[in-house]
């Protein structure tokens, strides 16, 4: 037999896999999106828009404004790990940092649950500890509730990419900068974060893109309207057996994903040029 | 001297690890001084601690007899140069050479007077929009020196700046450097793994060895006056004889043995010893001469030697031989060549004979 068609044959059960298990739903499920009572129609479409656009609204607000929080604190982390001049502070950074990466999602929305309820453990200590009376407390259990949940179990993600492009900078660059008088949040911004940018940005598109698909964090802390996507298709599919509005709610953050995906593919390619 | 600079028993460790045992070294205003030696010997721990990076046990740092054992680095009046330049990629060259002056908050345009001056006297004016990037590695160096040159220091301190250039951009750039540390009168501490480099450029050369000074001259001093075995193997005398001396006054009388002569040798700057010694003398400013001809025999003063010409090589310039002496072989520079097999006479100057207590046992 010739060499290419074994070359062929040995990569065809990887290529059935990927056909049947991931191009043939999504393939399904992008057409069910359009299929109205069994003719092409945008009338999943229109009925997403019009029970659900300010879900979108609200996703893409918590998910953007996650994500740039997730960037400053992992910045905040990352530079102290690299520059702080305690080295038992670091240490214990280190090591503290990434225990949040070995947490399912839906574990950190019910430990924040219990914690951020008007009635859960900060308020309490916050009452025990007579910083606020029980009269003045507030529960978090809605949007920051989210954007409490995101940024602390993906901050972590983000932190040990950026870390780790910042620890693999010559020395002697944040070295030559101090030999010249720059103070450490200078050589912060000015020196290391220029040149850890291309990675900070695509740690920040990958926590995007999983944010955008979490189901359990908006379910276990956020059970009112508006919520993000994710609960709108599952209540879709559950409450109602609406497969077409799911559908087209998927398509919908499908786009705003391939949007990120987009900016992750030209950085890229642009890093091998 | 005045000393500007001045190192006073300095000691630094790494954990368990002491790298240096105590350097006691004064810097003239205006000196050219060079750290030399080999790689581990402390050299570019020195450096790092008098430009505030490490910081010493034990010891003081003085600048113009201000104390900066325990300033930071930016308070000391210094710039250093590094090894690997340590430019900023994402910054043009005018950016990196200005960095220093944005700091000191100079206003815009006097920052851009002085970093068009740096640009000029380093011959860089065309690349100030470049990235460091887009630089061969000479002009990155030129970069980097006009970087540290800038803030106008009053100590430059640099770091085996030449290491990373070709052999060829490397001499010239030697007397870049040293040409320009004249005109300027800034004090510099170089440091270098490189003999010559030291030699042509310093005023003052400091050998390191294991953590300690073993010994501080001129470039000459150190070259024809070595105070150790490790200095004169250090500065090239290469060659190798396990001698016995016996002292006589102020000379030493070196016993004959199966391939030398008995000598005596004068020596006016070190105490004469009795005992096992070990002589080194480098290949040049031999006298060599064919066995049967004794002109070499009728002349007096310095160690006469006899041997086997083992090689005959011609590296420019001189022939160069290898001469055995017994089981011996020493590597003797000659203007003429002597054929292989030849049986020949070697005579050692006085003065080109290095002769130290012999610790090898």
């Amino acid at each position: 037999m010739p060499i290419p068609l074994i070359g062929l044959l040995l990569v065809t059960p990887a290529l059935i896999i990927v056909l049947l298990l991931f191009i043939v739903p999504l393939f399904s499920s992008v057409t069910g999106a359009f299929d109205v009572d069994g003719s092409f129609g945008l009338g999943n479409f229109q009925k997403a828009f019009e029970l659900y656009s300010s879900d979108m609204i609200f996703t893409v607000v918590i998910v953007l404004l996650s994500t740039f929080l997730i960037g400053l604190f992992s910045i905040a982390i990352g530079g102290y790990l690299t520059l702080g001049s305690n080295p038992r502070a670091v240490a214990i950074l280190r090591w503290l940092y990434r225990w949040p990466l070995f947490v399912p999602f839906i574990v950190v929305g019910q430990i924040l649950r219990t914690f951020l309820a008007k009635n859960g453990l900060m308020n309490s200590m916050l009452v025990e500890g007579g910083i606020l009376t029980a009269a003045q407390t507030v529960s978090f259990l809605d949007w920051r509730g989210i954007v409490i949940a995101f940024v602390w179990k993906q901050t972590p993600f983000v932190t040990l990419l950026l870390s780790g492009a910042m620890a693999s900078l010559d020395r002697s660059m944040i070295e030559s900068a101090r030999n010249l008088g720059a103070s450490r949040t200078r050589i912060l911004i000015e020196i290391i974060l220029p040149q850890v940018l291309p990675t900070l940005l695509v740690g920040l598109i990958l926590s995007f893109v999983t944010m955008m698909s979490v189901l359990s964090v908006p379910l276990m802390i956020n059970a009112q309207s508006p919520t993000m996507i994710t609960a709108s298709m599952a209540f879709r599919i559950n409450a109602y057996g609406d497969y077409g509005v799911a559908n087209a709610l998927g398509f919908i953050s499908l786009l705003i994903t391939s949007a990120a995906a987009w900016i992750y593919l030209r950085q890229t390619m642009k890093e091998r040029a | 001297m005045n000393a500007y600079l001045e190192i006073a028993s300095t000691r630094v460790r790494y954990g368990e690890v002491e790298v240096l045992k105590g350097i006691d070294l004064s810097v003239g205003k205006g000196e050219f001084v060079a750290l030399l030696g080999s790689s581990g010997c402390g050299k570019t721990t020195l450096l790092r601690t008098i430009a505030g990076f490490n910081t010493p046990t034990a010891g003081t740092i003085r600048v113009d007899g201000r104390d900066v054992t325990r300033q930071p680095p930016d308070k000391r009046g210094m710039a250093l140069v590094f090894q690997s330049y340590a430019l900023w990629p994402h910054m043009t060259v005018d950016q990196n050479i200005g960095y220093g002056l944005k700091l000191r908050r100079m206003p815009a345009r006097d920052a851009s007077a002085r970093v068009a001056e740096m640009k000029s006297l380093l011959g860089l004016d065309a690349l100030g929009q470049r990235k460091p990037g887009a630089l061969s590695g000479g002009q990155r160096q030129r970069v980097a020196l006009g970087r540290a040159l800038a803030v106008n220091p009053d100590i430059l301190l640099l770091d085996e700046p030449l290491s990373n250039l070709d052999a060829r951009i490397r001499l010239t750039v030697r007397h870049e450097i040293s040409a320009l540390q004249r005109r300027l009168g800034i004090t510099a501490v170089h440091v270098t793994h490189d003999r010559e480099e030291a030699m042509v450029m310093a005023d003052r050369i400091v050998i390191l060895d294991g953590g300690k000074i073993a010994q501080t001259g001129t470039p000459q001093e150190v070259y024809n006056q070595p105070n150790s075995d490790f200095v004169a193997a250090f500065m090239g005398a290469e060659n190798i004889l396990d001698v016995d001396v016996v002292a006589r006054g102020d000379s030493m009388e070196i016993a004959a043995g199966p391939h030398s002569l008995r000598a005596t040798v004068h020596r006016p700057g070190q105490a004469a010893f009795t005992g096992k010694a070990i002589a080194r003398f480098r290949s040049e400013s031999i006298g060599v001469a064919d066995a049967s001809d004794d002109t070499l025999g009728t002349k007096s003063g310095g160690l006469l030697l006899k041997g086997i010409v083992e090689q005959v090589s011609y590296p420019g310039g001189l022939w160069r031989h290898v001469i055995h002496l017994g089981d011996n072989s020493v590597i003797v520079d000659a203007e003429r060549r002597f054929e292989q097999g030849a049986q020949v006479h070697l005579r050692v100057p006085e003065d080109r004979l290095y002769i130290f207590p012999a610790h090898r046992a």
